[in-house]
C-alpha cells in the first residue's frame, strides 16, 4: 500500500543527506517497525511520507507512493486532501501536540470537519464518540468537553490516536508515540495499537528507538543508521539472526533481566 | 466565577494600598497646605483657622478615610489654586482624556490585530525588510512630531479641525470628536507599530509549536492553521499587551493633549504639579493608578475566558 523507492532527503542547512536512498514497503494491514538511534533519519522518513517537511528548506528525490499516488511530488493542495483522511499521524509529545485551547472532542473531530465539511454535526459527534470508544477513552461525553491539560498523558495520547483514526485513514504514522509515556501506559498504548490493527486492518509505520517496544508490536522491522536502511526483515530474523553489525550492536545494547542475553 | 470574584477583590485591595501610599506620600511631601495657601506673612491665628477649615487639625487616619470616601461622594477637597472642589475641576477633563484613550484603544485594536496577522505573511519574504523599516519608523518618530505634522496637514491646510481651539463637547460634539480623532491617530501610530510587532513575533513563536504540525498533519491549510489554532493561542499575550497599552495611553496622552490643545487630564496634571496644587495632583495620581490596575484586571479576566489553563487557580473545573 505504501512504497518508498530510493528516497533522498537533504536539508539545505546540512552538508550530508538526512535520508539517503531508503527503499521500503508497507503492506496492507501491516505494522512495520522502523528503528534506529536519534538522528538516523527515521523521523525524517516518516515526515516526508506525511508531507510535513518544509519543502523550501530541503531537497527531496525518489518516490513515495500511497496506493499508487505520488506523495513526494504532489501539489500542496493535493497533499492536504490526503492529510488526516488517508494518512493519520501521531507524534511523540501528546501534550504539546494538542492545541491547548481547543476542546479534546473538537480536536478529535477536526479531520472530519476539514475533509467532510458538509457532514451534519450529529454525525460528526457520533463518529468522534466511536473513535473515542475505539481508543478506550473513559466517559466519552465528559472527555469530549475537556481541554488537553485536564487529561493524563496516556489519555492525551489516546485522544491523539483517536484524532488520527477518526476519518478511518488507511495508514497511521506513529513517530515515537510511547517514548514520552511511562512504562505501564506504554504497554497499554501498544496493546491498543495492536487491537486497532487487528480490528480495522489499518496499516502502521511505527517509529521507535526502543527495540523492545518494536518487538512487541511489529512483525517486520527496518533498521536505519545515518540515513541509510541497513537491514529489513521479519522481527524474528532481525532479532535472532541480525546480519548487519550495527543491528547486532543495537540488539546487544538492549538491557536484559539478570544480565542474560535476549536470545 | 470564583476567579472573577477573587480578581475583583484583589483589585479593591490594590486600590486601597495605592490610595493609602499616595495619601501618605503627599502627607510627607506637601508640608503644611495652610502655610502654602496663606504665605509666610500669615499669623498663627489665621493658620489655625484655615487648618480647621480644611480639616487638617484632625488625625491622619480620619483625614485619610474622609478623603477616600471622597472618591465615592465626589468630595476630594478643594484646589489650593482655584479654590474650587477638586472633583468638579477634574471631572470634565477626565472624561476628555478617557474619551481620547478609548478612541485610541479602539483604533489600535481594530487596526493592529488584523495587521499583525497579515504581516506574518511577509516573514522571510523579499519585502520583510521594508515592513520592518516602516514599523521601526512608526515606533521611532515621537508623537509630538507626528502631532505637529497632523495639525499642519489636517488643521492648517485642510481645515478639518482647529489646532489649539478645542470645541466644547456639549455644544459641538462632532467637532470635538473630530479633534479627538486626529489626536488619537497621533497617539496610536507608535503603539499600533508596537502591537503589530508583538503580534508578529507571537504568531511566529506559535507557528513553531508542535500543535501546528499536528494541525497541518490533519489537512489544515496555512490560513486554517492561523484562524483555527494560532490566532486563539496568540490572543492571551495580545490581550495582556493591549491591557498595558490601555494603561499607558492615559499617560501618553499628556504630550498629545498639549500639542492638540485638548483641555484633558494630562495637561491639567502638568500645570497642577508646577503649581504645587497637591489635592488635585493627589486625586489625579490615584485615578491614573486605578486606571492602570483596572486595565490589568480586565485583561486578566479576558485571558482567563480565553485560556482554560488560567482557570485552574480559581477552582472552576
Amino acid at each position: 500500500m505504501l512504497e518508498i523507492k530510493d528516497l533522498h532527503v537533504q536539508f539545505n542547512s546540512r552538508d550530508h543527506e538526512a535520508v539517503s536512498g531508503v527503499t521500503l514497503t508497507i503492506h496492507d494491514g501491516e505494522i512495520l517497525g522502523l528503528v534506529g538511534e536519534s538522528g538516523s533519519g527515521k523521523s525524517v522518513t516518516a515526515m516526508s511520507i506525511a508531507g510535513l517537511l518544509p519543502r523550501k528548506q530541503c531537497k527531496l528525490s525518489g518516490d513515495v507512493l500511497l496506493d499508487g499516488q505520488d506523495l513526494l511530488h504532489a501539489q500542496r493542495s493535493e497533499l492536504r486532501r490526503l492529510h488526516g483522511r488517508k494518512i493519520g499521524v501521531v507524534f511523540q509529545e501528546p501534550m504539546s501536540s494538542m492545541d491547548p485551547l481547543m476542546r479534546v472532542g473538537t480536536q478529535i473531530g477536526e479531520t472530519l470537519r476539514i475533509h467532510q465539511p458538509d457532514m451534519p454535526k450529529e454525525e460528526r459527534h457520533r463518529l468522534v464518540y466511536e473513535a473515542m470508544r475505539d481508543v478506550e477513552l473513559p466517559n466519552p461525553e465528559e472527555t469530549y468537553r475537556k481541554y488537553p491539560h485536564e487529561l493524563s498523558g496516556g489519555q492525551q495520547q489516546r485522544a491523539m490516536i483517536a484524532a488520527a483514526i477518526v476519518s478511518r485513514p488507511s495508514l497511521l504514522l506513529l513517530d515515537e508515540p510511547t517514548t514520552a509515556l511511562d512504562v505501564t501506559i506504554q504497554a497499554q498504548i501498544l496493546e491498543l495499537l495492536k487491537k486497532l490493527n487487528r480490528e480495522t486492518g489499518i496499516s502502521m509505520l511505527f517509529i521507535s528507538h526502543n527495540l523492545n517496544v518494536v518487538r512487541k508490536l511489529c512483525k517486520r522491522v527496518a533498521v536505519m543508521q545515518k540515513g541509510k536502511l541497513v537491514e529489513t526483515g521479519t522481527t524474528e530474523d532481525v532479532f535472532f539472526r541480525p546480519q548487519h553489525p550495527y543491528t547486532q550492536k543495537l540488539i546487544e545494547s538492549i538491557p536484559t533481566r539478570h544480565g542474560k542475553e535476549v536470545r | 466565577m470564583k476567579y472573577t470574584i477573587r480578581r475583583i477583590w484583589m483589585l479593591v485591595v490594590t486600590m486601597l494600598i495605592v490610595s493609602f501610599m499616595t495619601f501618605l506620600a503627599f502627607e510627607l511631601v506637601s508640608g503644611d497646605p495652610a502655610q502654602t495657601m496663606l504665605g509666610t506673612e500669615a499669623t498663627p491665628e489665621q493658620l489655625a483657622a484655615l487648618r480647621h477649615e480644611l480639616g487638617l487639625d484632625q488625625p491622619f487616619f480620619a483625614r485619610y478615610f474622609r478623603w477616600l470616601g471622597g472618591f465615592f461622594t465626589g468630595d476630594l477637597g478643594s484646589s489650593y489654586i482655584y479654590r474650587q472642589g477638586v472633583w468638579g475641576l477634574i471631572a470634565p477633563k477626565l472624561s476628555l482624556t478617557l474619551l481620547l484613550a478609548l478612541i485610541s484603544f479602539i483604533l489600535i485594536t481594530v487596526i493592529s490585530i488584523p495587521l499583525g496577522v497579515w504581516s506574518y505573511r511577509f516573514v522571510g519574504g523579499p519585502f520583510d525588510w521594508l515592513r520592518t523599516t516602516f514599523n521601526q519608523l512608526c515606533m521611532a518618530v515621537p508623537p509630538f512630531f507626528v502631532g505637529i505634522l497632523l495639525c499642519w496637514i489636517f488643521g492648517i491646510i485642510l481645515h478639518l479641525f482647529t489646532p489649539g481651539d478645542f470645541p466644547a463637547l456639549r455644544s459641538d460634539p462632532g467637532g470635538a470628536l473630530r479633534h479627538l480623532l486626529f489626536a488619537s491617530i497621533c497617539l496610536c501610530i507608535p503603539r499600533i507599530a508596537m502591537t503589530v510587532r508583538m503580534m508578529r513575533s507571537t504568531v511566529i513563536g506559535e507557528m513553531e509549536k508542535a500543535y501546528v504540525r499536528t494541525a497541518i498533519s490533519r489537512g489544515n491549510d496555512r490560513r486554517q492553521v492561523l484562524t483555527r489554532h494560532v490566532l486563539k493561542n496568540s490572543l492571551t499575550s495580545t490581550v495582556t499587551f493591549l491591557g498595558q497599552t490601555m494603561a499607558e495611553l492615559v499617560g501618553g496622552s499628556i504630550v498629545v493633549e498639549q500639542v492638540f490643545g485638548i483641555p484633558g487630564l494630562g495637561r491639567f496634571l502638568v500645570s497642577s504639579i508646577s503649581n504645587r496644587d497637591y489635592p488635585v495632583v493627589q486625586a489625579i495620581v490615584v485615578l491614573l493608578a486605578f486606571w492602570v490596575v483596572l486595565a490589568g484586571t480586565i485583561a486578566d479576566l479576558i485571558n482567563q475566558r480565553v485560556d482554560p489553563r488560567l482557570r485552574l487557580g480559581g477552582g472552576a473545573k
